[in-house]
């Protein structure tokens, strides 16, 4: 089968997008609750209050509960773990992007000297999505730690899943940033696809092992 | 990355997209599903929420594994259930007992589950969730007077007095509000 690779690149990254899309659509159809003007307004306004309960509302006030146990608990829109979940996310979106963007295998061995090989992109889409990708993979790694960190714990055992979850992560960054570091300290073009696209790998079943 | 993998790579895409709608009830179905896992399956059988929950919150089978369901859910045990006595007629304790040791933490792809699981592995099967390593260690900075000292929660074993989405499975520490402590922890 004779494919061209620009194909197969959009393809394979195809997947990772919906992988992580999909995620997404899943997660957002929580329910969200946005406070409607009328009860910012009206909220804690006691007159407002004891009008529509009329006077008995004034004589329970004195040993009532806080208000704070009436209202339903709603988790959080804003979280620590959130944060990590999306920016774990965007992060593989990203790797995807970059995949699909590649301007083509670079060159290892046997290479024609450099003045022959074509000009280097360092600040190109490719690059660009690429530095956008390991940048997040470390802020993903920094909100992990901060957030999980009591998840992580030897005595449950490398099969642990969160501990899984903790070294393919760290792993998928680090050869992430491997790529991105090798790719843009030499002055030809050179191959480091195989590395970043197994970091992401990586991250994509980190994610699952604890989805 | 070598054509191969690729190939891989995209057998495992469309694998994913198709696999959407199967359960996780398999490894495979659990590898190629979108639906979150990282939780413990909420419980679906009636008649098991309808007698377990009838003292206390009717406890997920994926938070103990079959080694303890048996030791728990058999005629003699019942007579003396932590004090209590919560006898069923045979076909009841029957069905209850086989969907308990089905949906139990080891046979679960369940995160929370698996890590049940691992943490029971070795060693006496426990009797109680609160008596699993891993959900001692989760609630072991509680202070006492937030969970026995306080009159709406009296027992760790109320799970879903504090954490808010007990009954769907759900125990993520973002969904947890301890009743007359709202902001312990957050
Ligand atoms: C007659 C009342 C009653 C019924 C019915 C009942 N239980 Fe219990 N259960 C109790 C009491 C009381 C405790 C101890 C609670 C405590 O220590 O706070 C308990 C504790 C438990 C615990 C240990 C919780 C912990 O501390 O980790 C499990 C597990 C349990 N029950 C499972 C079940 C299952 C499964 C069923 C259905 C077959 C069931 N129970 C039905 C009264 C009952
Ligand atoms: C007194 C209130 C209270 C009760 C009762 C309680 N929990 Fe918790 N639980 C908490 C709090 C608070 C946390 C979060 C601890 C932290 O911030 O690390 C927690 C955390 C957890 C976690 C980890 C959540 C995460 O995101 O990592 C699990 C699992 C859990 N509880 C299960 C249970 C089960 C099962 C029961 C019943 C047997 C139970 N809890 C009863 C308060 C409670």
């Amino acid at each position: 089968m004779k494919c061209n690779i620009g194909f197969r690149n959009m393809v394979a990254s195809a997947c990772l997008a919906a992988l992580s899309g999909l995620a997404y659509a899943d997660d957002a159809l929580q329910d969200i609750a946005i406070p409607s003007l009328v009860s910012t307004y009206t909220n804690g306004s006691k007159a407002y209050m004891l009008a529509l309960n009329d006077a008995d509302v004034a004589q329970k006030q004195a040993t009532a509960t806080p208000v704070t146990q009436a209202t339903e608990f709603k988790p959080p829109m804003f979280s620590g773990s959130n944060a990590h979940k999306y920016m774990g996310l965007t992060t593989v979106a990203l790797a995807g992007l970059t995949m699909l963007t590649a301007p083509g295998e670079g060159c290892e061995q046997n290479c024609p000297p450099p003045s022959q090989q074509p000009k280097r992109q360092t600040n190109g889409t490719h690059a660009k999505l690429a530095k956008a990708a390991a940048f997040m993979a470390a802020a993903t790694l920094t909100t992990g730690v901060l957030n999980h960190w009591d998840d992580f714990h030897l005595e449950d055992g490398w099969t642990d899943p969160d501990n899984m979850h903790v070294m393919l992560g760290t792993a998928g960054a680090l050869l992430m940033m491997y790529a991105v570091n090798k790719s843009a300290k030499s002055s030809v073009p050179t191959s480091h696809a195989a590395m970043a696209e197994l970091g992401a790998a990586a991250m994509v079943v980190a994610i699952k092992l604890t989805w | 990355m070598s054509k191969k993998l690729k190939v891989v790579a995209l057998l495992a895409g469309t694998l994913i997209v198709n696999g959407a709608a199967l359960a996780e009830e398999s490894f495979g179905g659990w590898l190629i599903n979108f639906d979150r896992t990282k939780e413990v399956k909420p419980v679906t059988d009636k008649r098991y929420l309808k007698e377990c929950g009838e003292c206390h919150f009717a406890y997920q089978p994926g938070l103990l594994p079959a080694r303890s369901w048996e030791k728990l859910l058999n005629a003699d045990a019942l007579k003396n259930h932590f004090g209590d006595n919560a006898e069923f007629d045979k076909d009841t304790l029957q069905a209850i007992h086989d969907y308990a040791v089905e949906n139990a933490a080891d046979k679960s792809f369940y995160k929370r589950s698996r890590k049940i699981a691992l943490a029971t592995a070795e060693g006496e099967a426990p009797l109680r969730i609160t008596e699993v390593r891993y959900i001692k260690r989760k609630h072991k900075d509680i202070p006492e007077k937030i969970v026995k000292g306080n009159k709406d929660v009296k027992s760790l074993s109320n799970c879903n007095k504090c954490h808010t989405q007990a009954d769907k499975g759900v125990f993520d520490n973002d969904t947890v509000s301890i009743p007359n402590y709202p902001d312990w922890d957050n």
